[in-house]
């Protein structure tokens, strides 16, 4: 490799150990910006000093106290817990043993497999799954490169107006997007997009709640390092995929997967747009194939089979990918 | 050094966004008033030429007496102002309670987060399984496992979601699984808040031998402010466009058999509308949530800066 | 590892600007037509292969079918695209999505290709030879005609749809029982006993009723599958208001219909009926069940085209009872009302009249074959021409039929032999919701009168404030 990707490899390891200054820095500042709060604790603590004592009593307390907290904790997650298991365990149950009162808690009759691909089959799911997986990622990839080039363009780019610009993109979050739907619906209709794939994954492209996210990110990394590559005579492009991308990467990747969950969700954009066979979506299509129709009637036990199959992606990714979601998720505050 | 090249290349790189921007949010905007003070405006009449006089009849014919408004009204803000303070306290009570243990505290926490990977729609129908009474004279007899459990502490069983259900056993299996969704992102919100909280504060305390008790309102929640405020607001902003969980749980007619709508929401107003083309309603409905949800949130801002501490 | 990332992120790129060119259209030379429906996959094979036969015919038109979902998807699916002057040419509908459709205007008129005594030229569908366009007498009169009026019920007089999958009420029974008991009941012809009826009486539905409580406590002895049905029915029979296509809408609250509403209600709390939306399933789920510990019927009205739910299953190989179907009970059993249901077709406006023209020919060709009705039939609609009993091999299925292996067969039996006796409700924007409203209203009635039995029972100032919020929710619905 050649020279400039060198230097650009030290200025990453560079940022890397900014970063954590600029951590230290913001905590700093934090604490400097609440002289008032601190003086008011502290004078409360100090009220307090002398009104007890540490004795072992305390400690004989501090062990009830633990126990008392994860039978809590254990309670809490119990019910937590509890849909989950009621949704598994009746999805192998045969639909006679599903009618037995009261409940029996595990399956007795029979590990009833059938309801699966009962499910699967009623429901057409591998088109539902097919359809979203689709859905989700293209919308996910473009949505990416969109969010990409918008934020470094707020970030690292000077152009007349972008405060303003930026202000504006924020205030449109503040609006709630039922009040886009109808229009965009009409928008849609009218350049024919209902029951394709484009209607799916255009209209919702842009969040500004990612380009926000990022833009904030981007502008942590220093600007040294850009001025130090644009001496090298790296393209922005170039230097935005070498540089910025690799160093915001746990942001996109929560992006990745908050706009892949909002594929999954979706319900009331797709029902409007695509309900048609081979666009639809799994929420739409699950809600839809299991409400008895005509001279149909409740089949529960496959109902929740096909509930837990829908279910299961979702789990899996939170499972390998729990750091990024947590992360993602406490930064956007919505769902999907 | 403001260059014409850099400018013109800034707006190449936020040319997509700009553009998307425009036509599926700006203009939405714009037509929504247009269409909202467009008397009966309807998009199949529209299309049959007619026009549409300047007026607020939608929003009079959104708000009429008799019409549904005030019963999706009452049932919108029954949820918020219930399941908001109900999940925000439990939330915090468990985050506390996680913050305070060691052992298990990550399995823990991803327990409680799991219900924010799921299906707002699916596990409504698991919800609605689990309250359901089916078939009160047919042979297929069964009374879901919430009954089954009241019934075996000695109490009477409950129709929660069918046809003999009371308007409060419906609001009940809401609550709960509207507050069982919530849980996972306050908590994550909270536990995140108490994280960053300043040791020092606590050791302090734990020197002077502080009471826990005294410890969580002296400081805990102080510092938590800003954090219980953010959850707050997105609570009721949310709760203001609760739909989805009534769909999981009673379908698209939003209520029990035989009672179509009960539980119809500000949400479910707008969408109602639509089904035969009533776009004007449907602007109007969408404009008067839009100033609820605009008000509340203005004053919960306003009643949070007087009380957090940032 | 970076590498591998940009690798995968500009594959993706590629991929997605691929797809994201979508299939383009390869059009044809022929015309081509588009149905939307609702058709499962059996009555679709069926559908296809009559197609085929058409195309041999007009080799010119292709018909593209889709099924959109259900009928509520058919409806918003082809309203919305009418509101781009686009749509398909032919829809299952129906009626108040006709209204809806015309609020713009888009419905064809059907009457000038029905009296229109000009040809389609040879060659102009690719026909071999000149086609007749409209409809002859004798093809009009072999409608069975309440299915054929339904298109006419807009209002204006104009015909707008063409009937389809029909179907209609029937009373199911359990004949076996009956016939134990026939010193006590007979199967109802009237729904009460007035003082035209001889002393003894046997078959008004009230008296039936108690009759078999009496026998059986533990049943319910009838179960009413559609409430909404029911409603509209006893106005139809009684002669009372219910709706009107034009000017005032919503009729219904009326006192005279809070009289039968009330009666019923009272059948309710006595536990001498239940319906669908109480029982939570359809009532043949206890029409059906033959273990008389838990609850059941000995008789069920519901749909023709669920026949096939009403018969129960072996037991040890032997059917545990026989089903008789008969025309539901009525007001006046000399003047019968039944019910028109099911979908219908519509044909839609397009600029190119050829268009418009094909889809009639298209409609008329499925509506006017025997064979196709016969086969459609099949699965539990009723043909809608009544010269399908000429057709031999239906004909013999018919008169075989019996109330174990083929009840299917036996209520279009029924359905057909009562040709004149079907209603339509009129049609305009809000008819299903009215249809909805006063189901509700009659389920919600029911439930007052069984809570305040013992107390009361159904007050007429309840009625009232639920027919009057019944026709509030209506009006609101169609934005009055």
């Amino acid at each position: 490799m050649n020279k400039s990707d060198n230097n650009i490899d030290n200025v990453v390891s560079e940022v890397a150990v900014s970063e954590q200054v600029t951590e230290q820095m913001e905590q700093a500042v934090d604490q400097i910006s609440q002289p008032e709060q601190t003086a008011e604790l502290k004078s409360a603590v100090m009220r307090e000093r002398n009104m007890q004592t540490v004795t072992t009593k305390q400690k004989v307390g501090k062990i009830f106290v633990q126990i008392g907290l994860y039978l809590f904790l254990t309670i809490m997650a119990l019910i937590v817990l509890f849909p989950f298991y009621w949704m598994i365990i009746s999805s192998f149950k045969t639909l006679d043993e599903y009618y037995v009162n009261p409940p029996t808690f595990f399956p007795t009759q029979a590990f009833d497999i059938k309801n699966y691909a009962e499910a699967f089959t009623t429901g057409s799911l591998d088109i539902l799954f097919f359809n979203t997986v689709y859905v989700g990622i293209v919308s996910t990839v473009l949505s990416l490169v969109i969010t990409v080039l918008s934020a470094f363009a707020f970030a690292r780019l000077e152009f007349k107006g972008k405060n303003v610009l930026f202000a504006c993109l924020l205030a449109t979050m503040m609006i709630p997007g039922e009040l886009f739907t109808i229009t965009n619906f009409q928008t849609v209709i009218n350049w024919k997009w209902t029951e394709t794939f484009t209607v799916l994954i255009i209209p919702f492209l842009v969040s500004v709640f990612y380009i926000y996210l990022l833009r904030q990110n981007f502008l942590q990394i220093p600007d040294e390092l850009y001025y130090a590559a644009k001496v090298d005579g790296t393209s922005d492009l170039k230097y935005l995929w070498k540089i910025m991308i690799p160093l915001a990467l746990p942001t996109l990747i929560s992006i990745t997967i908050l706009k892949m969950m909002g594929a999954w969700n979706s319900y009331i954009w797709p029902r409007l747009v695509a309900h048609g066979d081979a666009h639809r979506l799994i929420t739409y299509g699950l809600r839809n194939a299991f409400t008895p129709a005509d001279g149909q009637m409740y089949d529960y036990p496959v109902q929740m089979a096909a509930v837990v199959m829908v279910s299961l992606p979702l789990f899996l990714v939170f499972v390998f990918l729990r750091k990024y979601i947590m992360k993602g998720v406490s930064r956007s505050g919505i769902k999907g | 050094m403001v260059d014409s090249k850099k400018q013109w290349k800034a707006w190449l790189y936020l040319s997509p966004a700009l553009i998307l921007l425009l036509i599926f949010t700006v203009w939405p905007m714009i037509n929504t008033f247009i269409m909202a003070f467009s008397e009966g405006y309807n998009g199949m009449s529209a299309v049959a030429g007619e026009k549409f006089k300047f007026g607020f009849g939608n929003f009079a014919q959104v708000v009429r007496a008799g019409g549904p408004f005030l019963k999706c009204l009452k049932n919108t803000m029954l949820l918020c102002f219930i399941t908001v303070p109900i999940s925000t306290m439990l939330a915090l009570l468990i985050a506390v309670c996680l913050n305070a243990i060691k052992p298990l505290q990550k399995l823990l926490q991803t327990i409680f987060f799991l219900p924010y990977v799921t299906n707002t729609i699916a596990i409504g129908m698991v919800f609605a399984v689990m309250f359901n009474v089916v078939g009160i004279h047919t042979p297929h007899e069964s009374i879901g496992i919430i009954n089954s459990v009241i019934v075996a502490f000695g109490g009477e069983r409950v129709d929660w979601i069918n046809i003999t259900s009371s308007y409060w056993a419906n609001m009940f299996v809401l609550i709960v699984y509207i507050v069982w969704n919530a849980l996972p992102f306050k908590i994550l919100i909270l536990l995140g808040g108490l994280q960053s909280v300043n040791k020092q504060y606590y050791e302090a305390a734990k020197v002077d031998g502080t009471s826990r008790i005294r410890t969580f309102w002296r400081i805990t929640v102080p510092m938590l402010s800003p954090m219980l405020a953010y959850v707050v607001i997105t609570g009721f902003i949310g709760g203001f466009k609760e739909y989805s969980s009534v769909v999981g749980i009673f379908g698209e007619q939003m209520g029990p058999v035989g009672s179509k709508g009960r539980l119809n929401t500000m949400i479910g107003l707008i969408y109602d509308a639509l089904e035969t083309g009533d776009y004007g309603r449907a602007s109007a409905a969408a404009l008067i949530l839009f100033v609820i949800i605009f008000i509340v949130t203005m004053i919960n801002m306003y009643v949070s800066k007087k009380k957090v501490h940032y | 590892m970076k590498k591998l990332l940009s690798v995968i992120l500009a594959v993706m790129l590629v991929v997605t600007a691929i797809v994201a060119l979508c299939a383009c259209d390869f059009g044809e030379d022929k015309l081509q037509i588009t149905f939307y429906h609702t058709m499962g996959a059996d009555l679709q094979k069926v559908l296809n292969k009559y197609i085929e036969k058409f195309e041999e015919i007009y080799p010119g038109i292709k018909i593209n079918h889709t099924q959109v979902g259900g009928y509520n998807d058919v409806r918003d699916q082809t309203s919305k695209e009418i509101q781009v002057g686009q749509g398909p040419n032919i829809a299952y509908c129906y009626s108040d999505h006709v209204a809806l459709y015309n609020k713009a205007l888009a419905v064809a008129t059907l009457d000038d290709y029905i009296a229109s005594t000009e040809m389609v030229e040879a060659e102009k569908f690719g026909n071999a030879e000149a086609m007749p366009i409209g409809l002859t007498q004798e093809q009009i009169d072999d409608f069975i005609p309440g299915y054929y009026n339904e298109g006419k019920t807009f209002g204006d007089g104009k015909m707008y749809t063409m009937p389809f999958s029909k179907s209609t009420e029937v009373l199911y029974y359990n004949k076996t029982f009956f016939e134990q008991h026939k010193e006590k009941i007979a199967v109802p012809t009237h729904w009460w006993c007035t003082e035209a009826c001889p002393a003894d009486c046997k078959s008004g539905l009230e008296k039936v009723l108690r009759e078999i409580k009496e026998i059986d406590d533990g049943c319910i002895p009838l179960g009413y599958d559609s409430e909404g049905n029911w409603f509209i029915t006893m106005c139809e029979q009684l002669g009372t208001p219910y709706t009107s296509a034009t000017g005032e809408n919503f009729l219904f609250d009326d006192s005279r219909n809070y009289e039968f509403v009330k009666r019923f209600a009272g059948w309710y709390a006595d536990g001498l009926i239940t319906t669908q939306t109480i029982n939570n399933d359809y009532t043949s789920s206890l029409f059906k069940q033959t273990d008389k510990s838990k609850s059941h019927s000995y008789m069920s009205i519901g749909s023709s085209a669920g026949a096939t739910r009403q018969a129960p299953d072996k037991v040890d190989g032997d059917y545990p009872f026989e089903v008789g179907i008969e025309p539901i009970p009525q007001i006046d059993p000399n003047n019968p009302k039944v019910i028109a249901q099911g979908p219908s077709v519509c044909i839609l406006n397009k600029a190119n009249k050829d268009e418009v023209l094909a889809s009639w020919l298209f409609i008329k060709y499925l509506a006017t074959t025997p064979m196709f009705q016969i086969e459609f039939s099949g699965t539990g609609y009723v043909p809608v021409i009544q010269s399908v009993k000429e057709v031999e091999s239906y004909a013999s299925k018919l008169n075989s039929a019996n109330g174990y292996a083929n009840v299917a067969y036996l209520a279009q039996k029924v359905c057909l032999d009562q040709a004149n006796a079907y209603y339509t409700s009129p049609a305009f924007e809000g008819s299903s919701e009215a249809r909805d409203q006063v189901g509700d209203l009659m389920v919600n009635c029911f439930k007052e009168a069984m809570t305040k039995k013992d107390s009361g029972g159904l007050t007429t100032a309840f009625m009232q404030k639920a027919f009057a919020d019944a026709v509030n929710e209506c009006k609101y619905y169609i934005g009055q």
